[in-house]
C-alpha cells in the first residue's frame, strides 16, 4: 500500500547524501523511502524543539532584576497531547518497518539459492551447479595515487595487495541465501540490497533479494578476459567482528545478464589443471593469511625459503619438526591445529567439507609448484587432471 | 570514626580538612566512610579511566586518517619495493606484541569500548556526583552503608586495575562485548582475555553494591518533611539507575562467570563446536547490557533536570511526568535487550523486540519536552552548566531520534553494525551523559571544592567539546547509511573524506577536554572562594556551607518547600534585593 | 567490626527484663535517627543483595531451560546418571538446617543464648553433611568416572554427544551453590563465635542473626529448585 509512496525511483538530493546510490532493489528502495520519512519526521521534531530552544534562551535570558515569570508547572493537556502525538507516530513507523521486514526477508519458493561461507577471513558462494567463483578484483584502483602522494617512491610499478572474489548473479532473479560459518560469527551484508544477516557457526541463516535489471550504462571490467562486459559491481562486507582481518573479509558481488552468468558457472563448474586450480583457490580463500611472496601474514607464506615452502620442515609449535609433504599439507587443511607452526596462533579453521580432494590436490600441486623443492615448479604437468569434480563442497 | 563517634556536637571543618600530615592525610582519605570524600575519590578514578579511554579512541580515529594499502614500486635505484601505508598505530606492534597493525587497532577500540562502558560511564555519575550528592539532597549525613561505599571504591579500583593490567599486558581484540566464540578463541595468551572478563565481572560488584546502597538511602533517609515527590529529580533518576544496578549486573555476573570457564576450560554452553550456542551468550550479555544504557543516561537526564531548571530559575515542568518515566524507562529497559541482536534472531522475536523499543523512547521524548517547557518564561542565565544543558537537549535529541531508524526493523537490517549505530550512541553517550556529567561537575564544583572556576573558560571549553563532539559523530551517520561497516581497521576509498573529517574533530574534542582541565586546576590552585549557594538553587546541598562540613549540615535540615519553588522561595544564602520573586507566583503546587 | 554502645539503649522488653542480660545493644551508625531505621535499612538491604543472587543464579536456571529445549535426550541422559538419593539427602539436610536456622534467629529474640548456639552448631553441622555428600558422593566418583565439565569431559559411554554440556551445567550450578554453602555457613560460624564469646545477641539485638539466616534460606532455596530440575525431571 505505501509502496509507491517508500519506494520512489527519484533519489533526492539528501537521499543521494544519505546512500549515495539507489537501493539494488525495490524492497531495498522502500526501506530507504522509510529511512526518509523517519529522517523528515525527526528533522521536523529537532527543529522545531531547537528553535523553540533558542527562542526561549533569548528571550528569557536574565536580566538584572528581572524575576522568572510564573506559568503552569504542568498541563495534562500538553502533557496527553506530546505523549500520544509521538506514540502514534511510532506505531506507524514499527509497521513499516515490519513491512519493510517481511519484504527483505522472505523469498519465493522459486528463488535461485546461493549457499554462502564464511570464515576467517573469506567468503564463498557455492552455485547450485556445485560450482564457485574463481574470479577476484582488487579493492582499489586508486593505489596508484596514494603511493605516489606517499612520495616514497619514484616509479610505480603495479599494486598489489589482496583480490577480493566476485561472486556472479544474474540480473532480474530472485536469489536466497543459506549462510553458514566455519568459525566465529560473520554478518554478510551487501549495502546496495539495504540488507545483512548475521552468519552462524551452529545454524544456517539467510535473506532473500530481488537482482536489478542492468542499465545499458552498466558495464564492468571482466578480469578474464580483460573486456567491458553489462554488469554491476557492489561490495560484499562482513559487518560482524570477527578479528585481525575483519576490514578485509570483504567481496563483489556481480550483476550480469543471464548468458553471461550461465556461461561461467559452467565454465567454472569443468575440471581444471590442477595448479591453476590450486592458484585460483588460494587467490580466493588463503590469500588473506598464506602469502606467495613470502612477505609475513596470518598464517606461514607457501614460498620456500626460510625454511618455508613445500618439502622444507616445519618447525612446530610444541618444539619438534615436521616435513611438509603432502600428507602434512591435507592434514593442516582438514585438522589446521593438530600441528601449526612455531610462531603462529591456531587461528585457522578446518576445511573439511569446504574443499573437495580434487581442490585439496589442486591446492598442494600449487604449493609444489611455488617451491624450489617440488617438482612442479615448472610447468610440468606430472599429474593428469581428475575426473570432473561433482559434488563440490557440501556442509555437514 | 566519623562512622562511630555519633551525635557529638563540636565545630565541624569542611569534609577534606584532614588531620595535619601528608600521610596522615592520605591514611584518612583511604580509610575514610565520608560519601563525599569517597564521591571524590570515585571522580578522580573514573576521570582517570576516562583519560585511558579517551587516549584509545585518539588512537583509533588516527587509525582511520586514511585506508591502509599496499603497494608496489621502484626507489631511486630502480629496486622493487613494498610498502605499506596507512598503517598508523603499526609502530606500536611490539610494544603491544600483536600480530598486526590491525590487531593493533582491534585491541585500541575494545580498550576504548571496554574501559569507556566499564570504568567510565557506568559509574561515571552515580558513583562520582551520586555518592557526593545523594546524601546531602536527602538531609542525610551520609549513605545508607558508608562501609559498603568504601568497600565499592576498592572493588572498582580492583577491577579497574585488573583491567589496566590486561591492557599493560598487551590488551585484548575481544571487542568491549566479549562475544563467542571469538572471545574464546582469539589469542594464544589466555590471561589477557580473562584478566579483561575478570576486570569486568569484579566492577559489577562494585555497581551492585552502589545500588543497593543508593535505593535504601533513597527510602530510608529522606529529611523530614521530604515525601517521594519532594526529592529533587536528579535523585529520582539516580533511584531508577539503582534499581537497574541492582536487577541487571548479576546476570552479567554470571555471563562472564561462565565465559572465563568457556576460556579457561571449554565447558561448552557458548561453543558452538560442542553444542552450544553462542547467541545465547548474546541474549545474557545484552540482559545486561541494555538496561546498563539507561544506567549511563537517567543520572544523566536527573542532572539535566537540576541544571535546566536552577540556571533558568523555573519550577521544573511535569515533576511528575519526569519522575514517572525514569521508573517507566527502567522498567522497559529490562524487555528490549534484543534490539542489538536483530540480525541474529528470529522473525517473531525480532518483530516483538523492535515494537517494545519503541515503547521506551516515548517516555524518553516526554523529558526533552518537559525540559523544554521549563524553559519558557525563565531567567536563563548563560553560563558553562546551562551551555552544557543545551547542548544536551541538541545532542541528545539527535541521539534518541537517531534511534528511530534502528529500532525500526527493515532499515535497521541495513544500519546495524555500521558508522550510523557508531554515531547514534556516541550521541547518547558522550552528547548525552558525558555532556550532562560535564554539566554537573561544572553546577556542583563550587558545592564539591570550595573554589569557583573561572566561567569564561569553562564556556570555551564546552563549546570547544560541542563542537568537536558533532564535527566526529555526525560524519559518521553518514559514513553508516553509505555502507562503512564499524570496528574496520581499513576501508574503501569513497570514506575517507568523511573519516578525515571525523579525525579533525577528534582533535577538537581533545582541545576542549584540556581547556576543562586547565580550567579545573586553575580553579583548585587560585579559584576565587565560592559562596554557599552561588546559583540560586533550593535543593538541600544548597543549604550547608562550600565545601560542606563532615556531617554535611550543622543541624538536621527540614523540608519546607519544593526542590524547584523558584517563584516562592528566597534562595538560602541569597538576599532578597538579589533575588527578585514573581509578583503573583504560580498557584499550582 | 566497630561498635559503640549507645547512650539511650532501647529498654529491655518487661517479659525479659529479669533475665540476666548478656547481650547489649549496639550502637546505631551515627546517619540514622534510630535503632529501627538502621535494623530496617539493614534488612531491605540485606532483601535487595538476596534479589541479586536470584538474578545470580536465574542465568544458570536459563542456560538451563534452553538447553532441555534444545537437547532434550541429553538432558535426559544426565538426570539419569544422577542419583536422585544423595539430592534428596541433601535436600533434607537442607531443609533441617533452614529449621534450626530460623530457630536461632527465635531464640536470640527470646535470649535463649544456649539454644541460639545449639542451633548454629546443628546448621553449620548440616552445612558440613551437605558439602560432605556432594563431594564425596558425587563429585569425587562422577569425576573419576569421566563425568566431567568441558575439556575434562571423558566420559567412554556417553550415549548423546550434548552430554557434556549438561555436566558443565551441572558442575557450574551445583559448584555455584556450594560455593554460596561455604559462604553463608562462614556467616553463621561468625555468629556462633560472637555468640558463644560475647553473647552478642539478644531479643533486640539480632540483626546479624537474621540476616545471615535470610543468607542461609536463600542458598536452601536455590537448592530446592536445583534438586528436582537436576534429579527428578527426566
Amino acid at each position: 500500500m505505501n509502496m509507491p509512496l517508500l519506494a520512489s525511483t527519484n533519489m533526492s538530493f539528501l537521499q543521494r547524501i544519505f546512500f549515495g546510490n539507489h537501493g539494488a532493489s525495490e524492497a531495498a528502495a522502500w526501506s530507504d523511502g522509510l529511512f526518509m520519512m523517519i529522517f523528515w519526521f525527526s528533522a521536523v521534531c529537532f527543529v522545531i524543539l531547537m528553535a523553540l530552544m533558542v527562542i526561549f534562551v533569548v528571550k528569557y535570558r536574565r536580566k538584572p532584576g528581572v524575576a522568572a515569570q510564573p506559568s503552569p508547572h504542568h498541563n495534562l493537556n500538553l502533557e496527553i497531547l506530546w505523549t500520544v502525538v509521538p506514540s502514534a507516530s511510532m506505531l506507524v513507523m514499527f509497521v513499516l518497518g515490519f513491512e519493510g521486514y517481511a519484504m527483505k526477508m522472505v523469498a519465493p519458493d522459486s528463488a535461485m539459492e546461493l549457499k554462502v561461507d564464511a570464515w576467517k577471513w573469506a567468503w564463498k558462494v557455492t552455485y547450485p551447479n556445485g560450482a564457485s567463483s574463481p574470479e577476484t578484483k582488487y579493492i582499489s584502483f586508486d593505489d596508484n595515487m596514494l603511493a605516489l602522494e606517499a612520495g616514497e617512491a619514484d616509479a610505480l610499478i603495479e599494486t598489489m595487495g589482496l583480490e577480493y572474489p566476485i561472486f556472479y548473479v544474474p540480473e532480474d532473479t530472485a536469489v536466497k541465501l543459506r549462510m553458514h560459518s566455519q568459525d566465529v560469527i560473520h554478518s554478510f551484508w551487501i549495502p546496495e540490497f539495504r540488507t545483512k544477516m548475521d552468519v552462524m557457526p551452529n545454524r544456517y541463516t539467510g535473506y532473500g533479494f530481488q537482482t536489478p535489471k542492468l542499465k545499458s550504462t552498466d558495464m564492468v571490467l571482466d578480469q578474464t578476459t580483460m573486456l567491458d562486459i553489462p554488469g554491476r559491481d557492489m561490495w560484499i562486507f562482513c559487518a560482524e567482528y570477527c578479528g585481525d582481518e575483519h576490514s578485509r573479509m570483504a567481496a563483489t558481488l556481480r550483476i550480469v545478464p543471464q548468458e553471461i552468468y550461465e556461461a561461467k558457472i559452467k565454465e567454472w563448474g569443468t575440471p581444471k589443471d590442477p595448479i591453476e586450480l590450486g592458484k585460483t583457490i588460494h587467490k580466493t580463500m588463503c590469500a588473506i593469511c598464506h602469502s606467495v611472496d613470502g612477505s609475513p601474514g596470518t598464517g606461514p607464506t607457501w614460498k620456500s625459503g626460510n625454511g618455508y615452502g613445500f618439502g622444507y620442515d616445519a618447525a612446530l609449535a610444541d618444539g619438534t619438526t615436521a616435513p611438509r609433504d603432502a600428507n602434512y599439507l591435507r592434514e593442516s587443511i582438514l585438522d589446521p591445529n593438530a600441528k601449526v607452526v612455531a610462531g603462529y596462533v591456531p587461528a585457522m579453521p578446518s576445511f573439511q567439507g569446504q574443499l573437495s580432494d580434487v581442490e585439496i590436490d589442486g591446492l598442494i600441486a600449487y604449493m609444489q609448484s611455488l617451491s624450489d623443492l617440488g617438482p612442479n615448479q615448472e610447468e610440468t604437468n606430472e599429474e593428469t587432471p581428475e575426473a570432473a569434480d561433482t559434488a563440490g563442497s557440501e556442509s555437514p | 570514626m566519623s562512622y562511630a563517634d555519633s551525635n557529638a556536637h563540636h565545630e565541624e571543618g569542611s569534609y577534606f580538612s584532614g588531620p595535619p600530615g601528608m600521610l596522615a592525610k592520605i591514611w584518612q582519605w583511604m580509610t575514610t566512610v565520608d560519601h563525599k570524600k569517597i564521591g571524590v575519590m570515585y571522580l578522580f578514578a573514573i576521570m582517570f579511566m576516562f583519560f585511558i579511554g579517551g587516549v584509545a579512541a585518539l588512537a583509533v580515529r588516527y587509525e582511520l586518517l586514511d585506508p591502509v594499502r599496499t603497494v608496489q614500486m621502484m626507489d631511486a635505484s630502480g629496486e622493487e619495493m613494498t610498502i605499506v601505508t596507512g598503517e598508523r598505530l603499526a609502530g606500536l606492534k611490539d610494544i603491544m606484541n600483536a600480530r598486526s597493525a590491525n590487531e593493533v587497532y582491534n585491541r585500541m577500540f575494545t580498550l576504548h569500548g571496554a574501559v569507556m562502558v566499564f570504568m567510565f560511564i557506568v559509574p561515571s555519575v552515580p558513583a562520582s556526583l551520586g555518592n557526593f550528592f545523594l546524601p546531602i539532597m536527602l538531609g542525610a549525613k551520609d549513605v545508607a552503608f558508608p562501609r559498603l561505599n568504601l568497600l565499592s571504591w576498592y572493588i572498582y579500583v580492583t577491577g579497574c586495575l585488573f583491567g589496566v593490567l590486561s591492557i599493560l599486558m598487551g590488551g585484548v581484540d575481544t571487542g568491549w562485548t566479549f562475544y563467542t566464540p571469538y572471545s574464546t578463541t582469539t589469542d594464544a595468551d589466555h590471561w589477557r582475555v580473562v584478566l579483561m572478563i575478570l576486570a569486568a565481572f569484579i566492577l559489577g560488584f562494585s555497581s551492585i553494591l552502589t545500588g543497593m546502597n543508593f535505593v535504601v538511602s533513597v527510602h530510608k533517609l529522606r529529611a523530614p518533611g521530604m515525601g517521594w515527590f519532594d526529592m529533587p529529580l536528579f535523585l529520582w533518576g539516580v533511584y531508577a539507575t539503582s534499581i537497574i544496578q541492582v536487577l541487571a549486573t548479576p546476570v552479567i555476573g554470571i555471563t562472564l562467570l561462565l565465559l572465563v570457564f568457556e576460556r579457561l576450560f571449554h565447558i561448552g554452553i557458548f561453543d558452538p563446536s560442542m553444542g552450544g550456542d553462542p547467541v545465547l551468550y548474546q541474549h545474557f550479555f545484552w540482559f545486561y547490557s541494555h538496561p546498563v544504557v539507561y544506567v549511563m543516561i537517567l543520572p544523566a537526564m536527573g542532572i539535566i533536570s537540576e541544571l535546566i531548571a536552577v540556571h533558568s530559575r523555573k519550577h521544573i515542568f511535569g515533576y511528575r511526568a519526569i519522575a514517572f518515566s525514569s521508573l517507566g524507562i527502567a522498567g522497559v529497559s529490562f524487555l528490549v535487550w534484543g534490539h542489538h541482536i536483530f540480525t541474529a534472531m528470529g522473525e517473531l522475536a525480532a518483530i516483538l523486540f523492535s515494537g517494545l523499543t519503541f515503547l521506551v523512547a516515548i517516555p524518553t521524548a516526554i523529558k526533552v519536552f518537559n525540559w523544554l517547557a521549563t524553559l519558557y518564561k525563565g531567567s536563563i542565565a548563560i553560563n558553562t552548566p546551562m551551555l552544557y544543558a543545551l547542548a544536551f537537549l541538541f545532542t541528545f535529541s539527535i541521539g534518541g531520534l537517531t534511534g528511530l531508524p534502528l529500532a525500526t526493523l527493515a532499515t535497521d537490517l541495513h544500519l546495524h553494525d555500521t558508522y550510523y549505530v557508531v554515531a547514534h550512541f556516541h550521541y547518547v553517550m558522550m552528547g548525552g551523559t558525558v555532556v550532562a556529567f560535564m554539566g554537573g561537575i561544572h553546577h556542583w564544583w563550587p558545592k564539591m571544592f570550595g573554589k569557583m572556576y573561572n566561567e569564561k573558560g569553562g564556556m570555551l571549553g564546552c563549546i570547544l567539546v560541542f563542537v568537536g563532539f558533532n564535527i566526529t559523530f555526525f560524519t559518521q551517520f553518514f559514513l553508516g547509511t553509505q555502507g562503512m561497516p564499524r570496528r574496520y581497521a581499513n576501508y574503501v576509498d569513497e570514506f575517507q573524506t568523511l573519516h578525515q573529517i571525523s579525525t579533525y574533530g577528534s582533535w577538537i574534542i581533545l582541545l576542549g577536554f584540556l581547556v576543562h582541565l586547565g580550567v579545573f586546576i586553575a580553579s583548585l590552585i587560585s579559584g576565587e572562594k565560592a559562596d554557599q549557594n552561588p546559583w540560586g538553587g533550593l535543593t538541600l546541598e544548597w543549604e550547608t556551607e562550600s565545601p560542606p562540613i563532615e556531617h554535611n549540615f550543622h543541624h538536621e535540615p527540614v523540608v519546607t518547600h519544593g526542590p524547584y519553588d523558584f517563584d516562592k522561595v528566597v534562595p538560602p544564602g541569597w538576599d532578597p534585593k538579589d533575588y527578585p520573586l514573581p509578583a503573583n507566583p504560580s498557584s499550582h503546587s | 567490626m566497630q561498635t559503640t554502645l549507645d547512650a539511650d539503649t532501647t529498654p529491655a522488653p518487661a517479659h525479659i527484663a529479669n533475665h540476666p542480660l548478656h547481650w547489649r545493644n549496639r550502637g546505631y551508625a551515627h546517619h540514622f535517627k534510630s535503632r529501627d531505621e538502621d535494623f530496617d535499612s539493614s534488612k531491605f538491604g540485606m532483601w535487595l543483595f538476596l534479589t541479586t543472587e536470584v538474578l545470580l543464579f536465574a542465568g544458570i536456571f536459563c542456560g538451563y531451560a534452553v538447553f532441555r529445549m534444545l537437547y532434550p535426550e541429553a538432558w535426559s541422559n544426565g538426570s539419569h546418571y544422577l542419583d536422585w538419593r544423595f539430592g534428596a539427602a541433601n535436600t533434607v539436610v537442607l531443609l533441617i538446617s533452614s529449621w534450626t536456622v530460623a530457630s536461632a534467629v527465635r531464640c536470640a529474640q527470646l535470649n535463649k543464648q544456649k539454644w541460639l548456639q545449639i542451633n548454629l552448631v546443628i546448621t553449620l553441622l548440616c552445612a558440613a553433611l551437605f558439602v560432605f555428600i556432594k563431594i564425596q558422593f558425587e563429585y569425587i566418583p562422577k569425576l573419576g568416572e569421566g563425568k566431567a565439565p568441558g575439556t575434562f569431559f571423558s566420559y567412554a559411554y556417553a550415549q548423546n554427544p550434548y552430554e557434556v554440556l549438561w555436566w558443565s551445567l551441572y558442575y557450574m550450578g551445583t559448584g555455584i551453590h556450594a560455593l554460596h554453602v561455604l559462604i553463608g555457613a562462614s556467616l553463621l560460624a561468625w555468629v556462633l563465635f560472637r555468640s558463644w564469646k560475647y553473647q552478642a545477641y539478644g531479643p533486640t539485638e539480632y540483626l546479624m542473626v537474621e540476616n545471615s539466616a535470610l543468607y542461609w534460606h536463600l542458598v536452601d532455596l536455590v537448592w530446592i529448585f536445583l534438586f528436582p530440575l537436576l534429579y527428578l525431571i527426566h
